[in-house]
C-alpha cells in the first residue's frame, strides 16, 4: 500500500472517529436536556476533537512514513494526481450540494449555533467523500 | 469498476525479458510509484503519452512493441 493510499485511510478512520465523538456528544447532550447545547460546551468539545484529530493524524502519518517503503514514499506520479484531482473534484461537488443545503434549516428556526454545525458537518462529509473516492481509486488501479 | 482498457501491453513480458526486473526498479526508472506500474501493467491504468515513452525507452522498445491498441 502507498503511503498516499494509507493517507487516505488515516484520513477517513481520524475524522470520523474525531467528529463522530463530536456530533455523538452533541446529539446525546440534546436529548438528555432536551436543549440546545450552549455555545461554550460546543466549543469545548469543538477543541477537543480538532486536537486529537491533529494529535491523531500526525501520529499515524509518522507511523505510515516509517513503515512504508521507499518507492511508496515518492514524490506523487500522474495516476495518484489524477486521483487526486477527481477525489477533490467530487468532494467539491458534495460540498457545494450540502452547503446549498444549509438554507433547509433556516427555515426550522435553527440557532446560529446549530447552523456553523451543520455547515462543520457539510465540511466532514466532504473531505470524508474525497478519502473514501481515493481509496476506491487506489484499490482498483484508477 | 474493472473497466478493460481498449489497450494491452507487454511490460511483465519485457520486464522478464530484462534480467526479471522487478516493477519497483522499472517505477524508480520511469519516476512513478510501483503501485502505479503494478497498474499500468495490470492494464487499469493508461499512462501519459511520456510515461507510455519513458517504459518503451527502459527496454530499448517502441511504443508499439510495449502498447497496443486492441479497441
Amino acid at each position: 500500500m502507498s503511503f498516499r493510499e494509507k493517507s487516505a485511510w488515516i484520513t477517513l478512520v481520524t475524522v470520523l472517529v474525531c467528529f463522530g465523538v463530536y456530533f455523538s456528544v452533541l446529539v446525546m447532550h440534546i436529548h438528555a436536556r432536551r436543549a440546545p447545547a450552549s455555545p461554550l460546551f460546543t466549543l469545548h468539545w469543538l477543541l477537543l476533537s480538532v486536537a486529537a484529530l491533529a494529535v491523531l493524524q500526525l501520529g499515524a502519518m509518522f507511523v505510515a512514513a516509517r513503515t512504508t517503503p521507499k518507492d511508496g514514499r515518492a514524490a506523487a506520479d500522474e495516476r495518484e494526481r489524477l486521483i487526486q484531482l477527481r477525489s477533490q473534484s467530487l468532494g467539491y461537488h458534495v460540498l457545494t450540494v450540502l452547503a446549498l443545503l444549509l438554507f433547509v434549516p433556516i427555515h426550522f428556526r435553527h440557532s446560529a449555533l446549530d447552523m456553523a454545525n451543520f455547515a462543520l458537518l457539510a465540511v466532514v462529509v466532504s473531505v470524508m467523500t474525497v478519502a473514501v473516492a481515493q481509496i476506491v481509486m487506489f484499490r482498483r488501479g484508477y | 469498476m474493472g473497466r478493460a482498457l481498449p489497450i494491452a501491453n507487454q511490460i511483465r513480458r519485457l520486464r522478464f525479458e530484462h534480467g526479471e526486473m522487478t516493477q519497483s526498479e522499472l517505477a524508480e526508472k520511469i519516476g512513478m510509484t510501483r503501485q502505479t506500474v503494478a497498474a499500468i501493467e495490470a492494464g487499469k491504468y493508461s499512462p501519459s503519452l511520456e510515461a507510455a515513452f519513458r517504459i518503451a525507452h527502459v527496454f530499448g522498445a517502441s511504443l508499439d512493441d510495449v502498447f497496443q491498441w486492441v479497441g
